[in-house]
Parts: C-alpha cells; sequence; structure tokens
C-alpha cells in the first residue's frame, strides 16, 4: 500500500476530520436523551417527584462525556497508549474491580458500582475500555508474533480473559464478560493471518450450542425439566411467558411492549409498558419501549444509526495510518456492535436475557462516558489519516 | 514515529470487511425477526398487553325509587362521597392528614397511618356527604381522591321500615320490598375502562372506553303515607299506653288487595339498620321484678356474642303482619260464620242457649261471660262472641265441610302478598280434627295464621266473596317517567256467594253498633268489625293478643284496617283496647278517602 508508517500528519488545514461520525454520535446520544426522558418521567416523578431525575444525570454524563471524546480527539494522540498509558489503564481497570470487594455498592441485588461521593462508576466499562487499547498495544508489540496460534491465545488469556473472568467472578456480570471476550475475540481475528482457527471455534461454538438446544427442548417436551437455577435462564428464554410471574416477567413485559408497537408504533411517549410494567424501562430494556412508541419503522431507523455509525469507525479503522490505529477502531467497533447486536437480540427474547445496554441510548453514566472516550480515539485516529493529494 | 508501528495490510481489511458484512447479516437477522414480532405477533401482544392496562370500574347504576300512591318519596338516593389517598401522589402529608382529619372528625393519628401507609390507594373514609367531598376536593391537594357514589336514603327514617327494608353496602336490597323487588330497582351498573400504570393507577388524560349505568325503574306502591304515619302514631301511642311488646296495623282495600298501610312498631330506623332499638321500658305501674328483668336485659346487649347480635337484628327487621303466626281468636269467628250460612248449616233465624260452657267430648269449655249468654239467634252469638253457640254451628257445619271452605278461602295456602318471608298457616291435619279441635278451630284457636291471612278472610268475608291477593306493589316507572310495568293481581276468585257476604256485613255492622265493637262505632260512618282476644301460647301466663277488624262502608267496603296489640298491660279485650284504634283511624282516613254512608 502506498501508506507508510505514521508520521507527523497534522499539517495545517489538511486535517481529516470524520464528521459523519461525529454527528451520528451526536444523533444518537440526543435520541437516547429523548427516550430516557419519555421512558422515565413518569417512574422518576413517582420515585423522586422529579419527572427529569435521569434524563438530568444521563444529561450530565453525556456531557462528561463530550468533553472526554474532545479530550481523546484533541489532546490525547492514540500513540501515546504506546507510552505506558495502555498499561496504566489496565492495571487501574484490574485495580478498580478489585475494588470493588471492599468499596462496591449494590444496586438492585448487583454489587457492581463503585460511589465516589455522589458520582458512581461501573469498573465493568472501564474494563472494555481497557481490552480495547491494551489487546491493540499488545498486538502490536509482540509484532508479527501474532500470526502464531499460541500468541492469539496469550493475548485471550492475558488481556480479554483476566478481565473478562475477573468481572464475571466478582460482579457476576455474564454480559460484560462476554463483550469482553468478543472484544478480544474480533480484535486479534482482525490482527491475526488466517481463519481457520476461527471458523473452527465458530463451528464448534455453533455445534455445541445446537447439541444443547436440542437436548433442552427435548427435556421439556417429554417433561423431564426440573427447574434447575443454572438452566432456569435457558428456560426462560424458550417459553418466557410460563416464567411471567417471576423471571421471565421482564422478558415478557418487552415481548409486550414490542408487539404493541405494530408497524408505526403509538407515537413518542405513548408507551404504556413504560409505567411501570418494564421495570427501570430507561436501562436494558430501552429498544423494547422504542419499538412500542415508535414501531417497527423507528425501531429500525435506530438500527440504521447504529450501522451508520459501525460503517464510519470500520472505515476510520480500514484507513488507519498504523495497525494501532486499526486495531483500536476495530475494538470500538467490537463493542459497539456486540453490544447493539446482544441488546437487541435480548430484548426481542432471540437469546436467553442478560443485562447488556444500548450504547449511546441506555441510561447509564459510565458507559456513555466511556463509549464517547472511545469515539474520541477513533476521531483521533481519523484526524491522523494522510489524505493523499 | 516508532518500530512498533506496523503497516495496515490488505488481509487487515479484508478481516475488517468480512466482520462488517457479519455484523450487517446479524442485524438483518434481528430485522426480520423484529417484524415478526411486530406485525404477525402484533395482535396477541398487543392484546396481552391491553388486557394488562386496562381496569375496569363499575359505575353504579342509580337505584329506583320507592313512592307512595300519591308520589310521595319514601325511598330515595343521596350522593355520597369516599374519601382515599394515593400514597404516590400525596406531596404534603402532613397537611392532607390534617386536613382530613378536621374534615372528617377523625382522629389524626389514624388519619396519618392510614395516609403514610405505603399502598397504592387507601381509604380513608366513605359514605361522607356530599358538602364535606366537595370541601375536600375543593383543597385541591394532589393525591387526595374524592369519590361519589350513591346510597340509599330513607326521607323519612322510620315510616314503614318493615315493608320497605333496607339495602347492603352494594345497594342491593336485604328484607322487605327492596329486596322483592331488587331486580327491577336495581338498574344495570355501566362500566369505566381506564388505563393504568403497573400500580394500578389511572393514568390522567388517558382515553376511557364508558358503557353508561341504566337507572332502576321507580316502584309505586299502594302505600298511602299520610295513613302509614297516622297509623304509626297511633300504634305508637297504643303501645305506650297498653306497654305492649309490640303494636301492628294494616289497612288494606278489601275490593282488590292494596295495602295503604302496615305498621309494626317498634319500627327502627331505615337509614341506621345495624342499630339496635332500645327495648322499650316501661317504669309506671310495672311491676317490679319486671322492671329489674329489663333492666337486666339492657346490661346483657353489651356482652352479647355476635351470633345473638344478629338474630337480633333479624328479630328487629322482622315483619310481624306477615313473618309471624298468632291464634286469630274472636276475630275468626267471621270465617265460621259464614261457612255456616254459606253451607246453611245455620239459618239467621236459629238460635243457641248459652249457660257459659259447652261440653265437648269431656271438655268443658267456658264462655267468656260465665253466666252466660241465654238465648240468642245467629247474629247474637256474633254479636256476643259466644263460644259455646260458636262451637255448635261449627259442630253442625262439620269438620269435612269446615276445611272445605278452608281451602277455598285461602287459608291452607299463602295470601301471595309481595314481600318475602311470609309464614305459612299451621293448621291441624284433616283426618286428625276430632269434636275438640273442631270445636276450638269454630272460634279461632288450636291453629295459627298471619295478621295478613286473618286480614285476608276478613275480606273476602265482606268485599262479596272474592279472594284478593294482598300486595303494595302497583307499577314500576323508569326514568323518563314511563310505565314499565303494570302489577297484577288474582283477585276475582269467588270463594264465597255475594248473598253470603251481604248477610255477614250486616252481621258485623250489627257487632259495632250493638255489640262487643261497639267502641269503633263513629256517629255518620257506616262501619263493621269484630273483636278478639287471644290468650298466648303458653297459656296462663297473662299475655295476650288483642286485635280488631274493622271495615267501611258496610254497603261498599272500600278500606279494611286490623289492629293487633301484643301483650297489652292491664285491660286486655280487643273491643276495649284494640277498637278505639281503629276508630281513630277511621275517625281520621274515612273522610280523607272520601267514605262515608
Amino acid at each position: 500500500m502506498g501508506r507508510s508508517m505514521g508520521r507527523k500528519i497534522k499539517k495545517k488545514g489538511k486535517r481529516y476530520f470524520d464528521y459523519s461520525l461525529l454527528f451520528v454520535v451526536i444523533f444518537i446520544c440526543g435520541f437516547g436523551l429523548v427516550m430516557i426522558y419519555s421512558t422515565s418521567s413518569y417512574t422518576a416523578q413517582l420515585t423522586y417527584g422529579n419527572s427529569e431525575y435521569f434524563f438530568f444525570k444521563q444529561l450530565q454524563a453525556d456531557l462528561l462525556g463530550f468533553l472526554a471524546m474532545y479530550f481523546m480527539y484533541r489532546v490525547f494522540d492514540y500513540h501515546y497508549f504506546q507510552r505506558r498509558w495502555a498499561v496504566a489503564i489496565f492495571i487501574l481497570s484490574i485495580i478498580s474491580i478489585l475494588a470493588i470487594i471492599p468499596f462496591g455498592t449494590e444496586v438492585n441485588g448487583a454489587k457492581r458500582w463503585i460511589y465516589l461521593g455522589t458520582v458512581s462508576f461501573q469498573p465493568s466499562e472501564l474494563a472494555k475500555f481497557a481490552t480495547i487499547v491494551m489487546t491493540a498495544v499488545g498486538i502490536c508489540a509482540i509484532g508479527n508474533k501474532i500470526n502464531k496460534l499460541r500468541y492469539v491465545f496469550l493475548v485471550w488469556l492475558i488481556i480479554g480473559g483476566l478481565l473478562g473472568v475477573m468481572v464475571y467472578a466478582i460482579t457476576s456480570n455474564l454480559s460484560s464478560a462476554i463483550i469482553i471476550f468478543g472484544i478480544s475475540f474480533v480484535m486479534t481475528f482482525v490482527a491475526y493471518k488466517g481463519y481457520k482457527i476461527y471458523m473452527v471455534l465458530i463451528a464448534a461454538f455453533t455445534a455445541a450450542f445446537a447439541a444443547f438446544y436440542t437436548w433442552l427442548t427435548n427435556m421439556v417436551k417429554s417433561g423431564n425439566m426440573t427447574d434447575s437455577f443454572r438452566l432456569n435462564r435457558f428456560l426462560i428464554w424458550l417459553n418466557p411467558e410460563k416464567y411471567m410471574e417471576d423471571k421471565g416477567y421482564q422478558t415478557v413485559q418487552a415481548l409486550y411492549a414490542i408487539g404493541s408497537g405494530g408497524l408505526f408504533g403509538k407515537g413518542l411517549g405513548k408507551s404504556l409498558q413504560k409505567l411501570g410494567f418494564i421495570p427501570e424501562s430507561q436501562n436494558d430494556m430501552i429498544f423494547s419501549i422504542i419499538c412500542e412508541e415508535l414501531g417497527l419503522f423507528g425501531a429500525i431507523c435506530v438500527i440504521l444509526i447504529f450501522v451508520l455509525m459501525l460503517w464510519r469507525i470500520v472505515h476510520i479503522a480500514q484507513n488507519a495510518p498504523d495497525l494501532l490505529g486499526t486495531l483500536i477502531a476495530t475494538g470500538v467497533f467490537a463493542q459497539v456492535a456486540i453490544q447493539v447486536i446482544l441488546n437487541i437480540a435480548v430484548v426481542t427474547n432471540t437469546i436467553p436475557n442478560t443485562g447488556v445496554s444500548l450504547p449511546f441510548i441506555s441510561y447509564g453514566g459510565t458507559s456513555s462516558v466511556f463509549l464517547m472516550a472511545e469515539i474520541g480515539v477513533v476521531l483521533n485516529i481519523s484526524s491522523q489519516i494522510r489524505l493523499e493529494k | 514515529m516508532n518500530e512498533l508501528n506496523f503497516e495496515v495490510k490488505t488481509r487487515h481489511r479484508k478481516k475488517l470487511f468480512l466482520m462488517c458484512m457479519c455484523v450487517l447479516l446479524t442485524m438483518l437477522l434481528l430485522s426480520v425477526r423484529m417484524g415478526y414480532l411486530m406485525i404477525v405477533e402484533s395482535d396477541y401482544y398487543l392484546a396481552r398487553a391491553e388486557e394488562l392496562h386496562e381496569r375496569e370500574r363499575k359505575i353504579k347504576a342509580a337505584r329506583g325509587r320507592i313512592l307512595d300512591t300519591n308520589g310521595v318519596v319514601l325511598a330515595a338516593n343521596k350522593t355520597v362521597c369516599t374519601i382515599s389517598v394515593i400514597h404516590s401522589q400525596v406531596e404534603e402529608p402532613e397537611r392532607v392528614s390534617e386536613m382530613l382529619a378536621s374534615e372528617l372528625g377523625m382522629n389524626l393519628e389514624d388519619v396519618k397511618k392510614k395516609v403514610q401507609k405505603l399502598s397504592s390507594i387507601e381509604k380513608i373514609a366513605s359514605n361522607i356527604d356530599k358538602e364535606t367531598g366537595d370541601k375536600i376536593r375543593e383543597y385541591g391537594f394532589s393525591g387526595v381522591k374524592v369519590d361519589e357514589d350513591y346510597k340509599r336514603y330513607y326521607p323519612y327514617d322510620t315510616l314503614a321500615s318493615k315493608v320497605l327494608g333496607f339495602t347492603g353496602s352494594d345497594n342491593q336490597g336485604i328484607v322487605g320490598l327492596e329486596a322483592k323487588y331488587d331486580s327491577v330497582l336495581m338498574g344495570d351498573n355501566g362500566k369505566i375502562l381506564t388505563l393504568t400504570d403497573a400500580w394500578g393507577v389511572e393514568i390522567e388524560g388517558s382515553e376511557e372506553n364508558r358503557q353508561e349505568p341504566i337507572a332502576g325503574s321507580d316502584l309505586y306502591i299502594s302505600m298511602d303515607y299520610n295513613i302509614q304515619m297516622y297509623a304509626q302514631q297511633l300504634a305508637e301511642r297504643a303501645m305506650q299506653e297498653k306497654q305492649a311488646k309490640r303494636v301492628s296495623i294494616i289497612v288494606m282495600n278489601p275490593q282488590n288487595g292494596e295495602i295503604k298501610a302496615m305498621v309494626n312498631v317498634p319500627e327502627y330506623n331505615l337509614n341506621e339498620p345495624y342499630e339496635l332499638i332500645p327495648e322499650p321500658v316501661y317504669e309506671q305501674e310495672t311491676k317490679d321484678g319486671e322492671t329489674k328483668s329489663d333492666t337486666a336485659q339492657q346490661t346483657d346487649t353489651s356482652v352479647l356474642t355476635a351470633s345473638t347480635h344478629m338474630d337480633q337484628l333479624n328479630n328487629m327487621w322482622r315483619n310481624f303482619c306477615i313473618n309471624d303466626t298468632y291464634e286469630p281468636g274472636s276475630v275468626f269467628k267471621m270465617f265460621t260464620a259464614t261457612t255456616a250460612l254459606e253451607t246453611k248449616a245455620v239459618s239467621l233465624s236459629d238460635t243457641f242457649n248459652c249457660c257459659g260452657y259447652a261440653m265437648v267430648a269431656d271438655r268443658r269449655i267456658r264462655c267468656a261471660k260465665t253466666t252466660g249468654h241465654g238465648q240468642e239467634d245467629f247474629t247474637h252469638s256474633v254479636m256476643n262472641s259466644c263460644n259455646p253457640a260458636f262451637i255448635e254451628w261449627g259442630r253442625r257445619v262439620g269438620t269435612e265441610r269446615f276445611f272445605q271452605y278452608l281451602g277455598k278461602m285461602g287459608v291452607l295456602t299463602k295470601t301471595g302478598i309481595d314481600l318475602p318471608g311470609e309464614a305459612t298457616t299451621i293448621m291441624h291435619k284433616q283426618e286428625n280434627v276430632g269434636e275438640v279441635e273442631l270445636a276450638t278451630m269454630s272460634f279461632g284457636q288450636s291453629f295459627q295464621i298471619t295478621p295478613i291471612m286473618m286480614l285476608r278472610i276478613a275480606s273476602t268475608v265482606v268485599n262479596g266473596g272474592r279472594l284478593v291477593t294482598p300486595h303494595f306493589a302497583v307499577k314500576t316507572m323508569n326514568a323518563d317517567g314511563q310505565t314499565v310495568q303494570e302489577y297484577t293481581y288474582e283477585n276475582a276468585n269467588q270463594a264465597i256467594e255475594p248473598e253470603t257476604s251481604a248477610t255477614m256485613r250486616e252481621i258485623l255492622r250489627q257487632v259495632v253498633e250493638n255489640g262487643g265493637g261497639n267502641k269503633a262505632y263513629i256517629e255518620g260512618f257506616s262501619i263493621g268489625g269484630k273483636t278478639a282476644t287471644s290468650e298466648k301460647l303458653p297459656r296462663g301466663t297473662g299475655k295476650y293478643i288483642s286485635s280488631f277488624i274493622g271495615f267501611s262502608s258496610v254497603e261498599n267496603p272500600q278500606i279494611i284496617a286490623m289492629c293487633l296489640i301484643d301483650e297489652p298491660q292491664g285491660v286486655y279485650y280487643g273491643g276495649t283496647i284494640s277498637a278505639p284504634v281503629i276508630r281513630q283511624l277511621f275517625e281520621n282516613i274515612l273522610p280523607y278517602l272520601d267514605i262515608s254512608e
């Protein structure tokens, strides 16, 4: 290719900037705020006597996120990650996860947050960010050795594996662990030379799941299934309405919301399921309210906007000045894509229920700040693309 | 920049592109899944969700009123309010509690507890009158709900309590006409389907699906408020004067069975049907022992168990005129005399020599006049209410014909009055009736009938021989003033010949003008009647029921009235204490009804 190694390319007037990505992010954040207000205002009024409670908290987080984005874009050259910054972030994320054990705060029965004064912080979000930069820096550090399979495994094990297992073990947050594994899987896939091992892994996983699924449905059909705790998640997935009174409640309510949306929805703000039927509908289940209010049309528009965002990130990854930039952008792409897919799949009961937030839209400060920071990094990468001519 | 930076190779781009395609494919599949849920399954989920969101709220239909023959409202509805708080919407619990406590006159602590209780909606008070409800609404506190509702209301409290009956908390009739005509009065409840949130709180501004209620029909009854009111006053006075346990008065049109008044004192307050009325305590002229036992009963009330409390309430609600039976005594001689004349077993010219007693089988049955009435003809035997004479008339009729006429005159069945719980006649089996039984039956003893049955027998005797159905309901009218239903009753069954009836009317006139019923005589009016004094069972306790049945006019009876005084103190002869009550009644209502000679 015509591009040489990344050199100083910030020449006056020749700076590339991906406005499309910026505007897509701004649009999604704005849309997210509207939906958060729509979904949470009723319950916020009941609980806090303030219908804008969640809206303003998210607005603060979004503004902080934009600051972080601007900082990562303007001040923090992504090559700084190679100067120990990635390692520092990696270690910091390990420490913060460990800090949950003594300092964590339990919310809704899950110990996943650390409170610093009035600001809450979710270490698993930092872990995702750390996975992206550490994997990218790691792969660049080992150079061509990444083409040896055992180094691929090593990268998985040391970075994604360590963080993922810690997140799962300490916060029992399965979905974040899956996302962390997923990010590292996608990044090594792009970096690694061959395809075979990935094909084998995907085939093996598919086969294993097919076998499990067949076994499970047969067990349920024959009535041999006792309600075991470990398999509950899967049993609810197969027949959520049977478990409606208990763990299946959220899933069924989400399906009611989606189903009652129809083609064009009930109209913005007119959801009924958000009135306490879907608990904390501004969180992971926000997409079901989008479906109810805006219909299939609105839901597909949201998916298309995410596709647009992913396309811009992939575009930047393709044209990044060096492998580090490509890998970081790939990591961000992976995180956004995995979260969007998992979230919609969970909400539509396509896969068993696990709490995944919808990037930039679901309520959650830490997630928004880190996602925006990641977009800032991607914008920084884009600004270093050398324009030809 | 530094040696660690590697070039982006084509394979990286290819892999990225592949990744991108995978993501796109997955999203496409998810879109298909969404399309399936939101188009194919949409109806199912929408229906299930609506089921979850909609709440049905009943709108009570206004209950039909009960009006007397002149349109006086005897039972009406008034608007009452139910006050409740919605916990999550209350903004100033302190001020709300204080306001509610002072407006409703409730204990502040109790109200506070209810306001602060963690429930979606908490009822503070119900049956609050509309004025207070409006006042509370005007405060405009958020979270305070004032719901309007109908409550049965009886403008005259105790008037005809045992006839009208009352309604329960759901506005359903419990006793009396309210129960009998419940289906007519009730109407059809409407409903509102409203959308609610997960806690069941209605969503403001959401569309309501409303189904309007249909008000119940008004029931017009034959009762005349004026007669009922006057009869009640007379009964209360008689009860007080005679220190009786209770006094009943029935006023009826003997031609068609329309009841104009039915009084049973003591009457209870229809607006407070669960409050026991205190037992009448008569201080003066009672023996010391009895006064004590009365006070003892009073103290007992406070330690009553629930079941006896309910028994007492049931007893208070009882309509003695139809729910209880008694031995009619001498008024029943109307029947024996009529049967004797009708069967021609006795003629008017037949005479009887009363020596003060009669021997039946081995028993000696005494006449009221122990010295005997001497020689008397048929008419005088009725005027004298001579038991030995009637034993003879009964004997001449014979058991078979006696029972035949009991059947003809409807004594063996119910009158069919339109009130719930009519008691049946307690009568000997025909095959068990011997000389003694026939003799006692002839002067109205050894069997029991209801007062309303006795009144119907008397009506048949004087109205030309037709069997009428005593009743209240005349017609129902809907809210628009259109008649929904006119009630018709069987009253054309000819039980006895009109001539016999005419003869009996003359004899009964003699009873009032020259015989035992002379205390019912009013100059200028033609009145007939018969007295009775029946000793209550068990005999020998000195408890009597004194009664009198009178009618007017003799030529064309338009009104027949009966007065029963249960357990009078002192003088207990029907002719002495019951006949004057009917006389006072007639003195007022005969001119009022425009009945004269």
